[in-house]
């Protein structure tokens, strides 16, 4: 591995927003090195965020020694910003991105892309059907396709350990679906140390890749699999279909690495890492 | 239309990446997973859902996560077969 001039290391700063302040970092290019565009960065949410912050400040940097600035933002509730996880609202945070985009595009002046994580990249493509700024491109890595699968996929964490004890029709049965009524008469619930509200519930639930083409900007969408020869996975290839029906461009790529994301260890993954590079084009044109 | 090849195929291909098994280890449609493979605990079973979810798109409810589904090779996928076919 290279080592990445200190002249790339983060600026870490506080961005003013409604509901408190939200944890950044900016990394702009070196000095010697022309800025040729933006990028703002969505994490992905719970363990996987905490998982992937190595990673993602690994790839920011890259991206600023190659001229791209890069602004990464913790966003309500989440990591180093203001507001507990049960405060956090759907909204608030496609607000936050808002300002963090306004600020990006102030600060490093040039075309501004979106890239975004798992979950992140859900609601990157959500905050982008009603952006002020224009979108240069999106660069999904690995996206959570649809909120109401991962929203019970996160629920089924609280009884992991009793997964599978005895057979079919045993106590834990109807446990995500116990947690989702409780939900719905308005109640928090918490799992794995994180207070989710109804109102967070029932805005992930209602996300869905399908109908979320992003009308302005190319798509690159990048897919981590232990082989690289493997087709887009059946739902990936039923929402690249969908978007292209709609004149979308994407190109999606498919490349060898571990789910870091759900990876305890830590781990890199440098042919996402070089792949995700590839895509911005070496000159501006 | 996927056919029971191709999705058996494909459970193999995430089971081999979510519990990072060794080649030696090769899984084939008879082969037995719980129980049998030290790797698959609760939370590979965890794991394995998410990653089969996301990949064929489907949905598995509370109850149909029972010991049964994760027997074997073939009965993991004949349940996405099932949810497939729905």
């Amino acid at each position: 591995m290279t080592g990445s001039p200190a002249s790339t290391s983060g600026l870490p700063f506080f961005l003013p927003t409604s509901s408190g302040q939200c944890f950044c970092i900016y990394y702009a290019p070196p000095a010697a090195v022309a800025l040729r565009g933006a990028i703002l960065y969505a994490h992905p949410f719970g363990e996987e965020m905490n998982r992937s912050r190595r990673i993602a400040a690994v790839q920011a940097r890259a991206f600023a020694a190659a001229g791209l600035a890069v602004l990464q933002i913790d966003l309500h509730g989440c990591g180093d910003s203001s507001g507990d996880f049960a405060e956090a609202r759907w909204q608030t945070w496609k607000d936050d991105l808002a300002l963090a985009h306004g600020w990006l595009a102030a600060n490093a002046p040039s075309p501004v892309s979106l890239w975004g994580l798992r979950l992140g990249a859900l609601l990157m493509l959500d905050y982008a059907r009603h952006a002020a700024l224009p979108v240069e491109r999106f660069v999904l890595w690995q996206p959570v396709l649809n909120g109401q699968a991962w929203l019970t996929q996160w629920l089924r964490l609280r009884f992991a350990i009793h997964m599978l004890d005895g057979e079919s029709g045993n106590n834990h049965v109807h446990g995500t679906q116990a947690l989702r009524a409780e939900l719905a008469q308005g109640q928090s619930v918490e799992v794995a140390g994180y207070e989710l509200s109804p109102a967070l519930a029932c805005a992930i639930d209602a996300v869905d890749a399908t109908t979320l083409a992003p009308a302005g900007g190319e798509v690159d969408w990048f897919d981590i699999a232990g082989n690289a020869d493997k087709p887009p996975s059946p739902a990936t290839a039923k929402i690249i279909t969908a978007w292209q029906r709609q004149s979308i461009e994407v190109r999606h790529h498919q490349v060898v690495g571990q789910a870091f994301w759900a990876l305890p260890e830590i781990t890199e993954c440098q042919a996402l890492a070089d792949a995700t590079l590839a895509v911005f084009p070496a000159q501006m044109s | 239309m996927l056919d029971t090849l191709e999705v058996t195929q494909q459970v193999i291909a995430i089971l081999n990446d979510v519990l990072a098994l060794q080649p030696d280890h090769a899984l084939r449609a008879d082969s037995l997973l719980l129980g049998s493979i030290p790797e698959f605990d609760s939370m590979a079973v965890i794991n394995v859902i998410t990653a089969l979810e996301e990949h064929f798109g489907i949905s598995m409810q509370d109850d149909e996560i029972c010991a049964a589904t994760f027997d074997s090779v073939a009965s993991l996928s004949t349940f996405v077969e099932r949810q497939l076919g729905q």
